[in-house]
């Protein structure tokens, strides 16, 4: 098994190009994309295509250009990025990491410039090929056609937009109108609308009631799910069974009972009673997981195991928010996650709340994001999407028609 | 339906996977083999159906979970290749899959968790999961069926016959990847603002994916060198074992990812 030298010549321009970005990175440091902001990604990216145009129609002139998409150049560039892909997957991202793996930048890796100068060859490698497949379209290709158009502009929006996006995490306090959030990095930054937050809201899942090893401070694996009064569990060697449960309960300092309460910090409670198996023993007591204003109970069963009830999982929240553009103009929004409210070039996310007040919390934390490229990236994504549809349909087609077996004639093997 | 009931489930499908896989050596018509086997994916997927109905929500969030589609889909995908291509052994390959799998889930039972965390709760949930599930089946079976020809004791080369049956199944595989890796990357977006933030998880699904691109392109170009192929194959298969949960032992990807559930 021999490579043959076109093989040779295409690693050894990846191993160049990764020799110049070690040495880039070690001299330079990490590339900063930030010079790429609007409007320079957007002149970069418009003279990217128009360079990788020429380099299209001037290739059959000069050979060294056409070996920038030659089939060599497409392994190669292909190969270069599994290999950097995996060195990504095998080394932690930390800004911090010193040592060998620091300096060569890999703990940085999309700002390492080996990897965005293989990147970028790999980019051009799929354009030029993206121009070639558009003047020599065929049918049957079409799916190969429609994935590289999709990766080429995925990558290339990726390359010149990264740049343009903007963050901004929003602390949005109940019936207080905010114009301000910060960056990733801890700046400031003003947002060119306002939001008021009118309204938290958050489902819950039942209560669970855990086993908790007093000793070893470790619960459970099993758990029982009190979805109705009465429910069972046999957990660890304890038949638990939930007697009676209180959505919003609360209880005062001098008092055993749990009731009832529609109040701010309310907390689920459950009476519980709990016998072993296998001595008989019978304890039996309120349970709760307590809130920011009450403090959680456990029932006790003698001196190791004790039933545990931990805050309940967020089934969905969402913030019903108000947002205040400059000119004054007033929209009403849901924002939940998976269901973002866009409010022009920005979208609203949610991202959280104070987790201490759970159900009551006062405050949604929300983020702001702008992504000039949105429409550029969406288009790909569904260009990608359509192409592995079509290479779904189109596979075997060829294949199976060459090398199927003919009708009605058993073949064994 | 509950975790409890699966071993019965499991254990009429597997008879069905098992009698079906038999009759491919024994029958000469394909139709009975995959009658059978059918009847055993059948019955499997009426535990998932049920499983689906009992926690209220789809049985795609647990790792325990993602073994029963892909152990469904390995069925299916090993019938839809004898169907086409009438390997006969292929079924056994299958079905020995399917069943180490379902072994995994029996002899590591979950438990009955009907919580669904917000950012799962997305139209894109089910149809990311079972492309990518789908696609770790046809992947599984065709690295099974590139170990059995570089391995096999005649020391025979593979036909182009042979080859081309790699070829589609990567094919079809890789698409099943890139229509994952698309509707993740949208999901992404409406769900936290970024279409791709090289998650570990993420950057082995690119790795992953780039692999078997890799094997793709190689395959056009050098024809005759089957070993590179294989070895490309099974190497995709590894960085795919790796991004599915070889992240959860990986000390790079401890505390990294957000694709914990």
């Amino acid at each position: 098994m021999t490579l043959q030298w076109g093989y040779k010549r295409a690693f050894l321009r990846c191993a160049l190009l990764f020799l110049v970005g070690t040495t880039l990175q070690m001299t330079v440091g990490d590339i900063d994309n930030s010079f790429l902001r609007y409007p320079w990604g957007a002149i970069l990216a418009v003279n990217y295509l128009y360079l990788l145009v020429v380099l299209h129609a001037q290739s059959d002139k000069w050979p060294i250009l056409k070996r920038l998409r030659d089939r060599y150049a497409c392994v190669s560039s292909l190969a270069s990025m599994v290999v950097m892909t995996i060195v990504f997957g095998l080394t932690r991202q930390d800004p911090e990491t010193g040592g060998i793996v620091g300096a060569l930048g890999f703990s940085r890796m999309t700002s390492s410039w080996q990897f965005n100068l293989l990147l970028l060859y790999f980019t051009t490698t799929v354009g030029l090929t993206v121009i070639d497949d558009v003047m020599h379209i065929r049918r049957r290709r079409v799916a190969a056609v429609l994935s590289h158009v999709g990766v080429f502009a995925l990558l290339a929006t990726g390359i010149f937009g990264g740049a343009d996006k903007e963050r901004v995490s929003v602390t949005a306090p109940l019936d207080r109108s905010v114009n301000a959030g910060t960056h990733a990095d801890g700046t400031g930054a003003e947002l060119p609308f306002a939001v008021t937050l009118r309204e938290f809201r958050m489902d819950e899942y039942p209560p669970k009631l855990y086993l908790l090893d007093t000793r070893t401070e470790t619960s459970s694996h099993d758990f029982l799910s009190v979805e109705t009064d009465g429910v069972e569990a046999e957990i660890d060697g304890w038949r638990i069974r939930a007697v009676r449960s209180v959505d919003m309960a609360g209880r005062m300092p001098d008092e055993d009972e749990y009731r009832p309460m529609n109040h701010v910090g309310a907390a689920p409670a459950v009476y519980v009673t709990a016998e072993s198996i296998a001595s008989g023993a019978r304890h039996e007591g309120w349970v709760s997981c307590g809130s920011h204003i009450f403090e959680p109970s456990y029932l006790l069963l003698g001196d190791r195991y004790a039933v545990a009830m931990p805050r309940r999982e967020a089934k969905r929240y969402l913030s019903r928010i108000t947002v205040t553009d400059s000119e004054g103009r007033r929209e009403n929004h849901d924002v939940e996650v998976n269901h973002p409210a866009r409010v022009g070039s920005w979208r609203i996310y949610q991202v959280g709340y104070d987790t201490a007040r759970g159900r009551w919390s006062a405050i949604s934390v929300l983020e702001c994001v702008r992504d000039p490229w949105y429409a550029i990236a969406q288009a790909a994504l569904w260009l990608m999407l359509a192409a592995g549809a079509a290479m779904f349909v189109t596979a075997g087609g060829r294949r199976a028609a060459e090398g199927a077996p003919k009708k009605g004639k058993e073949v064994v093997r | 339906m509950s975790w409890d009931v699966l071993i019965w489930y499991a254990a009429a499908a597997a008879v069905c996977w098992i009698a079906g896989a038999a009759l491919a050596f024994r029958s000469r018509k394909v139709w009975p083999a995959v009658t059978l086997s059918l009847c055993g994916s059948a019955v499997f997927m009426t535990f998932i159906a049920g499983l689906w109905v009992a926690l209220e929500r789809p049985p795609m969030r647990t790792m325990g979970e993602t073994r029963l589609w892909y152990s469904f889909f390995l069925s299916l995908a090993g019938v839809a290749v004898y169907a086409r291509w009438r390997y006969r052994w292929i079924l056994s390959f299958s079905t020995m899959m399917s069943v180490v799998f379902i072994c995994i889930n029996i002899f590591k039972p979950e438990i009955h968790n009907k919580s669904l965390m917000p950012a799962l709760q997305s139209v894109w949930f089910v149809p990311h999961v079972i492309v990518y599930m789908f696609a770790y089946a046809l992947m599984g079976a065709v690295a099974l069926f590139a170990v059995y020809l570089w391995l096999r004791s005649s020391r025979r080369e593979p036909s182009d016959e042979e080859m081309g049956l790699c070829d589609n199944l990567v094919r079809i595989g890789w698409a099943f990847l890139s229509l994952g890796m698309a509707m993740g990357a949208l999901w992404a977006k409406e769900a936290w603002g970024d279409y791709w933030t090289w998650d570990p998880k993420e950057t082995w699904a690119a790795a992953t994916w780039l692999g078997y691109l890799l094997y793709l392109h190689l395959r056009a170009q050098r024809r005759d060198d089957y070993h590179w192929a294989f070895a490309l194959i099974l190497f995709s298969f590894l960085m795919l074992q790796m991004c599915w949960y070889g992240i959860n032992y990986l000390p790079s990807a401890q505390g990294a990812s957000v694709h914990v559930y």
